[in-house]
């Protein structure tokens, strides 16, 4: 593998984008703890709020990066022929990317 | 005592077999050593490396009932029965109990491991506070014996690109060595996807290491110099 | 390996590799589970955003989401997930502490594996006693 992704930039990614989902998983329990949805409406009202839907999108981001880091750390290990790896991490990647693209559509836009 | 050795001649075996032998001890047998070179007057062809016989050479690193060690500093009546040898972990085994550390030295060399200083030599010697030479503390002291680097996983998965616990122990060794002007160029060799930063900090290195020394705690100092270094 | 050795045994050489026979100290259990673990939650991720997706949707969905956690299979799941989150952030917690130089050594590091262990499996127990 090239330089051009060096070790320290994804372990970087990795322990960063874990601090934040932490803290976010941390503050989410205590708000549910503390003040649990009953219905739709509360839940929905809650979830669209720009605060709460702008932090959530940044830890669907820090997900995305974290899982994408650690999968691709898995791949690496085991998987030794070049062909496949390399397929293996880009299906990784595509992935990822979809799944960025469809928390989009669900937390920043007027969908649902 | 009964022991169950791990057993390969390339003349004359297409497998690897355990053999067992039964051996009375006797009270000058303290060390698993001791043991296993009587052994060798029941069957002269057991075959395994021995030096110093008093844990600095590294020669006689296997693998003891699961865990690596050296024979010659593991107390031979701590061990369970049937006591289980065998070589270490993942590297080709060339006889017995003798494995092939090709692969091992490589990975050590890659790093550098002598001092580089350009300076013109001084008169007498390149100086070194009490300090500083307090730094190299649990680092000087790897006798390359290689049972850090085969209880390792991510040595086991990437042996031909991950450094290994061993190398990287003294890459640190020259990087905090302040008579030592590469820390720059050691630190960027190590910035790649695998040489460093395959390690996941298992610690199999440090429970196994039979001089005490740490190596995934100087894999964490390495990385936090590269952190300080980018920022 | 110089060629004279090459040229007798290049064709044997055996490797001794049953990792059923080699020691797994528990800082070893607690890594590999980190890694198992962090499997499953990204297999999760999908149907995650699936149910969050849903539960957004408009009162039916949000109904819908609410019916399946009746479901014991589906309450079975999220103990399992409950039990990979709760042993990965922990083992997250003890990476990160052992990054900073806490914890690092051997008689701390192993402390701190059994505590992540078990605190993972009290979790999930935690999270039947309320699901089940």
């Amino acid at each position: 593998m090239r330089k051009a992704v060096t070790g320290l930039r994804a372990w970087l990614v990795q322990r960063i984008s874990a601090v934040y989902m932490l803290l976010f998983i941390l503050l989410l329990l205590f708000h549910f703890f503390l003040d649990p949805p009953h219905a739709y409406l509360a839940w929905h009202g809650w979830m669209k709020n720009p605060g709460v839907s702008v932090a959530t999108f940044v830890f669907f981001s820090a997900l995305l990066l974290h899982a994408w880091v650690g999968v691709r750390d898995v791949v690496m290990d085991y998987v030794h022929p070049l062909a496949l790896r390399v397929s293996a991490l880009v299906l990784l990647g595509f992935s990822l990317m979809a799944i960025a693209a469809w928390v989009v559509r669900i937390l920043l836009t007027e969908y649902g | 005592m009964r022991l169950s050795i791990f057993r390969f001649n390339p003349e004359q075996d297409e497998k690897p077999y355990m053999q067992d032998y039964e051996i009375e001890l006797e009270p000058t047998d303290q060390m698993l050593l001791d043991v296993i070179l009587r052994l060798k007057i029941q069957d002269d062809t057991l075959t395994f490396r021995k030096s110093c016989r008093e844990g600095v050479c590294g020669s006689d690193a296997m693998n003891i009932n699961g865990r690596n060690g050296l024979a010659c500093i593991t107390v031979v009546r701590e061990l369970k029965e049937p006591v289980e040898l065998r070589p270490l972990p993942s590297f080709p085994v060339i006889r017995d109990l003798v494995v092939d550390m090709t692969q091992f030295f490589k990975q050590y060399h890659s790093i550098k491991p002598y001092l580089i200083n350009d300076e013109s030599a001084p008169e007498k010697e390149r100086l070194q506070s009490p300090e500083e030479r307090k730094k190299l503390d649990g680092l000087y002291e790897c006798i390359l014996c290689g049972c850090c680097t085969s209880q390792c996983p991510s040595s086991w998965w990437n042996p031909d690109k991950f450094v290994g616990p061993a190398g990287l122990l003294q890459a640190y060794r020259f990087i905090i060595d302040s008579r030592d002007q590469a820390t720059q160029e050691r630190l960027d060799d190590l910035n790649d996807p695998y040489r460093l930063f395959r390690c996941r900090s298992i610690m199999n290195c440090t429970e196994v290491c039979p001089k005490d020394l740490a190596p995934s705690r100087a894999i964490e100092k390495i990385r936090l110099m590269m952190v300080k270094d980018s920022l | 390996m110089c060629i004279g050795d090459m040229a007798k045994s290049k064709k044997r050489r055996p490797v001794f590799f049953n990792l059923a026979q080699i020691q797994m100290p528990v800082g070893a259990l607690t890594s590999i589970t980190h890694r198992v673990t962090g499997i499953l939650l990204a297999l999760g991720i999908p149907f995650s955003v699936y149910l969050l997706d849903l539960s957004l949707q408009g009162p039916q969905g949000y109904a819908q989401v609410i019916a399946w956690f009746d479901k014991f299979a589906f309450r079975v799941a999220a103990i399992v997930l409950v039990w990979a989150l709760a042993h990965h952030l922990l083992a997250g917690i003890r990476h990160l502490l052992g990054d900073i130089d806490i914890g690092s050594e051997l008689p701390a590091a192993r402390r701190s594996a059994w505590i992540v262990n078990l605190g993972g499996v009290a979790v999930a127990l935690l999270a039947a006693g309320v699901l089940l």
